[in-house]
């Protein structure tokens, strides 16, 4: 069975058509990544298979249940985190657990039991006495996590999981999803970390502007747009005056300063690497070091939703 | 959206709806607004009402309970609910698998509850101090009762303006309660009041409530409790009807 089918979803607000007609399938055991920039549709995606927003049309099914003739069943199958620690900072944490597990049915001694298992999983067991006001940012992030787990779903709705947090945090989160794949557990994940997605994801679905731009696994995205591929060097003398030198080659189609190096985008990459040499030698400079890549699943992205690199690196529209 | 039931969802949405209960008891009930809303004010308004007249202070007590109840019971979910779409944990209680129902019993329950509390104080000082006599203590019981669910729920109503300020739903809330004090036979008889006021008091939930309370006092009685009591559970429903729809559209 599959764990999400979405066929032909539709959400108009008035006049804005936020998606337009959106198709895709999970399967069970699948970790799904949701890609797209800020206002493509992912937030409205989520409210729609979560239940919290009717779609205009269409039809969204989770483990067989229609989301919206068939709600709540549809929601005892799933876990969901959301991008805000949404939790209670008024009490504490093992209050908020067994809060959660109460609104998700969790018997009581089920509750009692896969609430210390989760919080010591989490590492937030010797805590779980205080109140969360006093938590960290990444404490906060593994308590909604652990409290998305209570009613161990069989499908998981990560929204942003990792993003902005402190390395022990994102180490243990890492960790559990691992795990929770591992078991066979379906994982719905949006993420602005594309290097995330591209570890994690089994498959991607690339969303702009409320439309499906590209469903498949991130390596079949790649090789899509093997075209963009790239040169990074490294140069002895810095790297500011070969890159407006070397950015104006007819063989580079982009050219950014990445840290103390120097990235050119090509079709050729053995024909820019002896332009790169010619360059050093002809300047008095070195080569300290030269690395290509292949395509990014940032570069698909960024191909897809039509954003553009701005010079320190990172997308703007 | 259509929301099958069973007898096993029943009962976990009973769970549910007394653990969004439990969860507003722990977290809200002793914020400084909640208590300032809820039990200060009727006070204070009860002290304006009593200086201004040559009535002793026992004979105020019924209407006292009465307004402690509109306000206490309708003070919660004004304040909880936006805190909760600003913090994003309101959005937990609706992608939860409970029905909409739930979630709106639920919050009301906490403000009903609330408001029995709230509403025994001013009960025991009229009997200790001014020597209060209740002579229907069944009746009293079914006014207190019904006044705080419809009352709570009509808290939770207003609840549902899509907004992350308590103050914007306590400014629309209070343009309905305030009225509902001089027209609904509290502190001014309904007899003592014009046509006008007495068409007015019809349509006041208060009314009734206050009614049931004043009568189980062993006071002179509006109307048959029967009817006070068909009321108020009239208003109970319609109120749980629109801030369910409420709810649901602006969810939207």
């Amino acid at each position: 069975m599959h764990a999400i089918v979405v066929n032909g979803l539709e959400k108009r607000f008035g006049e804005i058509l936020a998606l337009d007609h959106v198709s895709f399938t999970v399967e069970t055991g699948e970790v799904f990544g949701y890609l797209g920039p800020n206002g493509a549709g992912k937030t409205t995606t989520i409210r729609i298979l979560t239940g919290i927003t009717s779609p205009s049309g269409g039809s969204a099914t989770i483990f067989g249940s229609d989301i919206v003739r068939d709600t709540i069943q549809a929601r005892r199958n799933m876990g969901i985190v959301y991008e805000t620690s949404n939790i209670y900072d008024d009490i504490t944490a093992w209050q908020n657990m067994m809060f959660a597990g109460e609104l998700y049915h969790v018997g009581k001694e089920d509750r009692e039991s896969r609430g210390k298992e989760l919080l010591e999983v989490f590492g937030l067991w010797d805590r779980r006495a205080s109140r969360v006001k006093g938590f960290s940012k990444g404490m906060k992030r593994r308590l909604t996590l652990a409290m998305g787990l209570i009613n161990d779903p069989k499908l998981l709705f990560l929204d942003e999981p990792t993003s902005g947090l402190d390395v022990q945090s994102n180490l243990i989160i890492r960790d559990v999803l691992r795990s929770l794949t591992e078991r066979g557990v379906t994982v719905f994940l949006t993420t602005h970390n594309i290097e995330e997605a591209n570890q994690t994801c089994d498959r991607v679905a690339i969303i702009n502007r409320g439309r499906i731009a590209a469903i498949d696994s991130p390596e079949r995205l790649k090789k899509t747009i093997q075209s963009v591929q790239s040169v990074e060097v490294a140069f002895e003398h810095g790297g500011a005056q070969a890159l407006s030198a070397l950015s104006g080659l007819p063989m580079v189609s982009e050219a950014r300063k990445v840290g103390d190096k120097v990235r050119l985008y090509t079709e050729d990459p053995g024909g820019l690497l002896r332009e790169i040499v010619s360059y050093a030698d002809s300047h008095q400079d070195r080569v300290v070091s030269a690395t290509t890549f292949g395509p990014t699943l940032e570069d698909v992205f960024i191909r897809l939703t039509g954003l553009r690199r701005p010079k320190d690196g990172r997308e703007e529209p | 959206m259509i929301e099958g039931f069973d007898r096993n969802q029943l009962a976990a949405e009973a769970v549910a709806a007394w653990a969004i209960a439990k969860k507003d008891m722990i977290i809200y009930y002793l914020k400084p607004n909640i208590i300032i809303a809820g039990l200060l004010f009727p006070l204070f308004m009860f002290l304006a009402f009593a200086a201004g007249k040559n009535v002793p202070l026992g004979a105020l007590i019924p209407g006292l309970i009465s307004v402690t109840i509109l306000f206490s019971s309708s003070s919660i979910e004004p304040v909880s609910i936006p805190i909760e779409r600003r913090t994003k944990t309101f959005e937990r209680l609706l992608s939860a698998p409970v029905s909409l129902h739930a979630i709106v019993v639920g919050e009301s329950l906490s403000g009903f509850l609330y408001s029995i509390g709230i509403a025994l104080l001013p009960l025991i000082v009229g009997i200790i101090a001014f020597g209060n006599t209740i002579t229907s203590p069944l009746v009293l019981m079914a006014g207190m009762l019904l006044s705080a669910l419809c009352f709570s729920t009509m808290g939770t109503l207003f609840a549902a303006y899509p907004t992350e300020s308590p103050g914007d739903i306590m400014s629309m809330l209070n343009l309905v309660r305030l009225p509902l004090i001089f027209v609904s036979g509290t502190f001014i008889p309904l007899d003592a009041m014009p046509p006008v006021g007495v068409a007015i008091a019809y349509f006041s939930p208060l009314t009734y409530g206050n009614d049931l309370i004043q009568c189980a006092y062993g006071n002179p009685a509006s109307f048959d409790p029967f009817l006070d009591v068909v009321m108020l559970v009239c208003f109970f429903v319609i109120f749980q009807f629109i801030a369910h729809r409420l709810y649901a559209h602006f969810n939207e």
